[in-house]
């Protein structure tokens, strides 16, 4: 009897778990709430960008390359999302390593429309948890980070846009 | 009738939800286009593919890194495999799965040995040898060492097998699921040759 009662508690307890299966998530929620390194770089303009200076909005903060397959994947619904909730919400991409030439040649194919900062030493990117590129945070309005993507999204996903517009 | 289920029935919904799909396959491939060959295994929650390159593709790579000829030479003639690493579960509440390539082992003419990492790659060069711009490509070009996928994650790089273009291997890909070890070889894994 006992046993046929942990049984059928089981197999509630995995059905249950079986419903939520298709939901999808999009963006895994970040441990804890840590500020976000704050750096000053410039961008292909040789304009500084310091991270402290975008408070007040949800920021979405792409580290990417143009050899790397899945960065040129997501880099296009990354600039559509731009135009959706430019708005409400910071768009920052940082190119890791490579210069102003390289990124003008790349965005002839892929158009981006918002800053993309260059970390040509590399020292901004290993101040932040990332350990392949793409990853993405998306910070709160207080400039914490709140949520991360390892590889390639559809950012201009309306319920992803939601998640980050209510930051 | 929901109630009544017998234990054997409740034995075999446990197989097909949890431990079916946890039983690894691995399945080789050969693009049409290039004819290069590349093998997945698949557990139902992770996924973990290996691709030939060509040396060529990887030497050029390279070169337009900024990497001397030589250099890059050596990188491309030690059987570079693009590897792409994906946190497939459907289910949002799977556990996040852990790959550390010091675990992995590669089996050749009967001797095991690691693979070889970015950092032991990145030791090998002296300061003046490789500039900076290239170094930092080549870190972040190449499969991390260690990295965590949470659901719906996934990562990409190249690894390298320290074996000369056209040689065979096999290789013990090693992951965990909330801390449980989890293993599935590949055999006979051909470094892509020159063409």
């Amino acid at each position: 009897m006992m046993r046929q009662v942990t049984i059928q508690s089981m197999l509630l307890l995995l059905l249950s778990w079986s419903a939520s299966a298709f939901s999808g998530q999009l963006l895994t929620p970040y441990k804890g709430v840590q500020p976000a390194p704050d750096f000053e770089l410039v961008d292909v303009d040789g304009e500084k960008h310091r991270l402290s200076d975008y408070r007040g909005k949800p920021l979405i903060i792409n580290f990417w390359a143009t050899w790397c397959p899945p960065c040129r994947e997501e880099m296009p619904s990354m600039n559509r999302a731009w135009h959706k909730v430019k708005d409400d919400v910071f768009m920052l991409a940082i190119n890791v390593g490579e210069d102003e030439d390289t990124i003008f040649i790349f965005s002839a194919d892929y158009p981006i429309d918002f800053p993309v900062l260059l970390d040509q030493s590399g020292d901004v990117i290993k101040q932040w948890p990332v350990k392949g590129l793409p990853t993405t945070f998306v910070l709160d309005r207080e400039g914490n980070i709140r949520y991360t993507a390892v590889g390639a999204r559809e950012w201009d996903d309306d319920a992803l846009l939601e998640i980050v517009k209510g930051l | 009738m929901f109630f009544r289920i017998s234990y054997i029935h409740f034995c075999s919904i446990i197989f097909m939800l949890i431990v079916a799909p946890a039983l690894a396959g691995v399945t080789q491939s050969v693009d049409a286009q290039t004819d290069l060959s590349s093998w997945k295994i698949d557990d139902g929650n992770f996924e973990l593919e290996l691709a030939q390159l060509l040396p060529d593709q990887t030497r050029a790579f390279f070169l337009a890194r900024g990497f001397s000829k030589q250099i890059a030479n050596t990188i491309a003639t030690s059987c570079i495999m693009q590897t792409i690493g994906r946190n497939s579960a459907e289910k949002e509440i799977s556990a996040s799965i852990d790959v550390d390539l010091k675990r992995w082992r590669m089996l050749h003419n009967g001797a095991e040995s690691p693979v070889k990492l970015k950092e032991q790659w990145d030791s090998e060069w002296s300061a003046g040898e490789v500039i900076d711009a290239a170094r930092l490509a080549f870190r972040w070009a190449t499969f991390p060492t260690q990295q965590n996928f949470a659901h719906g994650d996934y990562g990409w790089g190249m690894t390298s097998f320290g074996l000369v273009p056209g040689e065979r291997f096999d290789l013990k890909v090693v992951w965990s699921a909330a801390g449980v070890q989890k293993e599935a070889w590949i055999r006979g894994i051909q470094c892509a040759e020159e063409r």
